[in-house]
């Protein structure tokens, strides 16, 4: 395991730039991390890597002017010269009326969120995993996936006082099962500590799905009633969050939710928070600017009650920062990184037994947005998709194209599993859900597999 | 940078590797964004470090890091040959790899005007200039501008005795205009979305593109957009501008010929493809008029370089020619697989010196043919023509697709009728590419820059480039609901 900067060495070398001549403010984040990928394919290990890196990004502030500059060389000299770097990018900046300023001196809630023997797993011991996870799979059948551990330590210091610091850990392991008649499965799962992932157990579930997906039936395109497992379940709240939570987007006009605060935007089975400081959540305990995190609900009872916002989108809405921030500059504005879709009371047995004519959908494929304003998205089905019939599964299909409003979905949700997956479009396993049955759903056309 | 390298070849021979190559590099960045004349981000970014790759016993490792002295290099050199050893946990037939000859060599973009060296306030005044021309359009909500500067410095050196550096200076820009009102949004781009086009050349290029010059333009279009009655659901003729047959050839053509897709190695993430190893000389993929390169040597593409990250040397290899699938392109671990002859195409990049270099696609280029744009409308009794990108989609074997544009307009009688919004268009790919009986000439191919193609675990991007022309296609369903 490569040596950690430390706290007290983080604060040194943010220093070097805290005192860049000149300028009226200065933010230095700070970031180590390192850990290994264990690939796999064809039940094989073909790509195994390994990794350290380190950056400082420094935002410097002139005349209300910012400009961001990033080195990986972290030496005294190499500090201050992307200091330097960032102030002559300020200086050519025009200055933004909506800078709010940095963030002010506060401290994080205490987050446990390292896991020492997590940051230090051998590329044996991410082996070993890939072989218990491959060694679930039948005669006939092949895995492709990955295992992969990663720890970092992040410090962010500013003129204004702020200085936290942090370490947290990530494992995870997840696969795609397929062979025999056309047979495809897929399982994965993330946690903050590499006890916590059950290889053997993500290849048992992907398996299962492969072996039971073979010889899978044409289906027409249409709306049916659908179960989405948590996989896919994923793809609809992470997409949510990118282009309707978003407090930027709602600010500007540009969200499907903008000026809905209060409004029914979902059925009462629907609750999403962010909750970065439970003990499941994978991350740090402040974000890129050094707010605090907390948790926020932003979905209750299905009643939109508020997107997220990093410093500058809350002085936009007139609202503070929900601690949101992505590193600077960052024009997408806020985003999520630990979403949970609070979890319901039914099994994936009732949901399927409440079925008349539906699909079973474990994931989506290449999912992108087609009309954000609507929430409009199109993706692919993947690895098992089944026909329910009067309740049963009456057995599996081949792939169709979804074209799907988010929210239009979310409307139609009659009930929520209760069991969560840390899965994650885009947050390697941040986003906590359930299954969900849906009562319409929209299937725009069809694969040949 | 090239001792580096060889410093850390020397540490991984002694820990028992039989193959290692091992990169030094350095990239440099520099982009800046203007929203509405106000400043979305100036930022400048350096990084530089070491990756090593060690095939031990026919197991490969990868290990990187950016500490670069002597110590820390053995240090990553022997994780490297831990991490071989280690995949030999589970058995795997050995890799083997195709034969190279190696070389010492240099090689450089060429550049006419260093886009690093030209002053930061002008180019900042380049993006306040188009940003206000689109502001001052009325009924404009916001109007962008944005520049992107990359420029990456490697030193390669190999066991088999290569020694290689490499310059690639990339740059680009762009601008997007953007009308909201009534619950609607609707955006116009120039010369293309997501940021622009960039090209393997130096400031030259962002000249050219007469960034200002067309903000009035795609401003106003933004604007009649929102107004605009939404593309019908219908089957009809299809005529696509170059830049989304660029984005068409990418998705439905570049990433099905990747071979390592073919055999099973990024199943888990990427996906497959629909090819298989026998369908070389035989599949017809389109009709005859679709000829299909992949050429790392054409000048200005985002996969022009002269030498692939394994020392390979930039090649042009035919892909498609006249509608039937020729080759793939591929490593010197893959390409065995095609014949006991068979060489690596030259298509292995990383994504930086952090990373282990994948098949990624170098210019993916269709041919041209005859013909302006114009011509092709004038030559469509009824269809649609469909401009600039806004949102993909497609299968993990890569058969059913679907696009979004961001403006369409009818064709009727060879004339460009009504403004369509949201238009969209589906399809299955030999199906798609078979129904095409126009492709523009020379005079209406350009090269056109994808800088962000996701591939692999950990997730790496890339720089690929489509030469592309416009096209005409067939009983097209468009207008998806």
């Amino acid at each position: 395991m490569p040596e950690q900067i430390g706290r007290d060495a983080a604060a040194q070398i943010a220093q070097a730039a805290l005192d860049l001549p000149g300028a009226d403010a200065v933010e230095v984040l700070l970031y180590h991390e390192w850990g290994g990928l264990t690939r796999f394919a064809n039940s094989s290990i073909h790509q195994s890597t390994s990794k350290e890196d380190t950056s400082v990004r420094i935002r410097a502030v002139r005349e209300g002017r910012t400009g961001v500059a990033e080195s990986n060389d972290l030496s005294e000299a190499g500090v201050r010269e992307a200091a330097r770097n960032a102030f002559d990018m300020a200086a050519v900046a025009v200055p933004d009326p909506l800078f709010p300023g940095l963030a002010p001196a506060a401290t994080p809630e205490s987050k446990d969120g390292y896991d020492e023997p997590t940051a230090d797993v051998s590329p044996q011991g991410r082996a070993e995993a890939v072989a218990a996870l491959v060694g679930e799979v039948g005669q006939g059948f092949r895995a492709a996936g990955a295992v992969e551990t990663e720890a970092a330590e992040v410090a962010l210091a500013n003129t204004e006082g702020q200085f936290c610091y942090s370490t947290f850990t990530r494992a995870s392991a997840s696969t795609v099962v397929s062979g025999g008649r056309g047979g495809t499965g897929t399982a994965e799962t993330a946690a903050p500590a590499f006890g916590s992932v059950d290889p053997a157990g993500v290849g048992r579930r992907a398996y299962a799905k492969a072996r039971d997906s073979q010889d899978p039936a044409d289906v027409a395109p249409g709306v049916y009633e659908v179960i989405l497992e948590p996989l896919a379940v994923s793809t609809l709240v992470d997409f949510l969050a990118y282009i309707a939570l978003n407090g930027r987007a709602i600010a500007e006009q540009r969200s499907a939710l903008s000026g809905r605060e209060g409004e029914r935007v979902a059925t009462e089975m629907v609750s999403l928070v962010d909750d970065p400081l439970s003990g499941e959540s994978i991350g740090l305990p402040f974000d890129f600017e050094g707010t605090p995190k907390r948790a926020l609900g932003m979905l209750e009872g299905g009643v939109f009650v508020t997107g997220v916002h990093d410093r500058r989108s809350a002085k936009q809405a007139g609202a503070v920062s929900t601690g949101h921030a992505l590193p600077a500059p960052n024009p997408n504005g806020p985003f999520p990184l630990n979403m949970r879709l609070e979890p319901g009371t039914s099994t994936m047995d009732d949901m399927i037994g409440a079925v008349g004519h539906g699909l079973l959908v474990t994931r989506f494929h290449y999912s992108n947005v087609v009309q954000p304003m609507e929430t409009i998205l199109t993706g692919m089905t993947r690895d098992g998709t089944w026909l329910i019939e009067n309740g049963r599964i009456a057995g599996p299909v081949k792939n169709l194209r979804f074209t799907q409003s988010i929210l239009q979905a979310l409307s139609g949700v009659e009930m929520v599993g209760r069991d969560l997956e840390s899965v994650g479009e885009f947050t390697a396993g941040g986003t906590r859900v359930p299954a969900l049955k849906i009562s319409r759903f929209n299937f725009s056309g069809a694969s040949d597999h | 940078m090239l001792e580096v390298a060889q410093h850390a070849l020397d540490a991984a021979r002694g820990a028992g590797a039989q193959y290692a190559d091992a990169r030094f590099g350095a990239d440099d960045t520099e982009s800046m964004a203007v929203k509405n004349q106000e400043m979305e981000g100036v930022t400048r970014v350096t990084s530089s470090g070491l990756g090593v790759r060690a095939l031990v016993d026919g197991y490969w490792g990868f290990a990187a890091s950016a500490r670069t002295d002597p110590h820390d290099v053995e240090r990553t050199a022997h994780l490297a040959v831990a991490i071989a050893r280690a995949a030999s946990r589970l058995p795997m037939d050995p890799v083997r790899l195709s034969p190279l000859e190696p070389v010492t060599a240099t090689w450089s973009t060429h550049v006419e005007e260093d886009p690093f060296a030209v002053p930061l306030s002008e180019k900042v005044a380049l993006l306040m200039d188009a940003s206000g021309r689109m502001q001052a359009v009325k009924g404009v909500t916001f109007g962008e501008a944005s520049l992107d500067i990359w420029r990456r410095r490697t030193a390669f050196a190999s066991t088999d005795g290569a020694a290689i550096e490499q310059t690639i200076v990339h740059c680009g820009g762009g601008i997007e205009a953007t009308a909201v009102a009534d619950g609607e949004m609707q955006q116009r781009s120039h010369p293309n979305s997501f940021r622009g086009n960039m090209r393997a050349a130096g400031y030259e290029h962002v000249r050219s593109l007469a960034l200002a010059d067309h903000a009035e333009r795609v401003a106003t279009q933004a604007v009649e957009l929102l107004s605009a009655p939404d593309c019908p659901s219908m089957t009809t003729t299809l005529v696509l501008d170059p830049s989304q047959v660029a984005l068409q050839v990418h998705e439905s053509v570049g990433h099905p010929v990747e071979l390592d897709r073919v055999l099973g190695m990024e199943e888990a993430y990427a996906g497959t493809s629909f090819l298989t190893i026998g369908d070389r000389g035989s599949l017809r993929y389109g009709s005859p008029l679709i000829t299909i390169v992949a050429d790392a040597t054409v000048p200005g593409g985002l996969g022009t370089f002269g030498f692939d990250d394994e020392g390979v040397p930039a090649q042009r290899v035919p892909v498609i020619t006249g509608g039937i699938f020729q080759n793939f392109i591929s490593s010197r671990e893959t390409a065995p697989v095609l014949g006991a002859d068979a060489r690596s195409t030259g298509a292995m990049r990383a994504d930086g010196w952090h990373h282990l270099p994948l098949i990624r696609m170098t210019n993916i280029n269709l041919e041209p043919r005859e013909g302006t744009l114009e011509e092709i409308i004038g030559d469509t009794k009824d269809g649609v023509f469909m401009e600039t990108n806004v949102s993909w989609s497609i299968d993990d074997k890569r058969v059913n697709f679907q696009f979004g544009c961001e403006a369409a307009w009818r064709v009727r009688d060879g004339r460009l009728a009504e403004l369509y919004r949201n238009p969209n268009y589906t399809g299955i790919t030999t199906e798609f590419w078979g129904s095409c009986d126009a492709v523009g000439g020379p005079e209406a191919w350009g090269m056109w820059g994808t800088p962000n193609c996701g591939k692999g675990q950990p997730g790496q991007g890339a720089h690929v480039g489509h030469g592309a022309a416009p096209a005409r296609f067939r009983n097209v369903q468009v207008g998806v609901r």
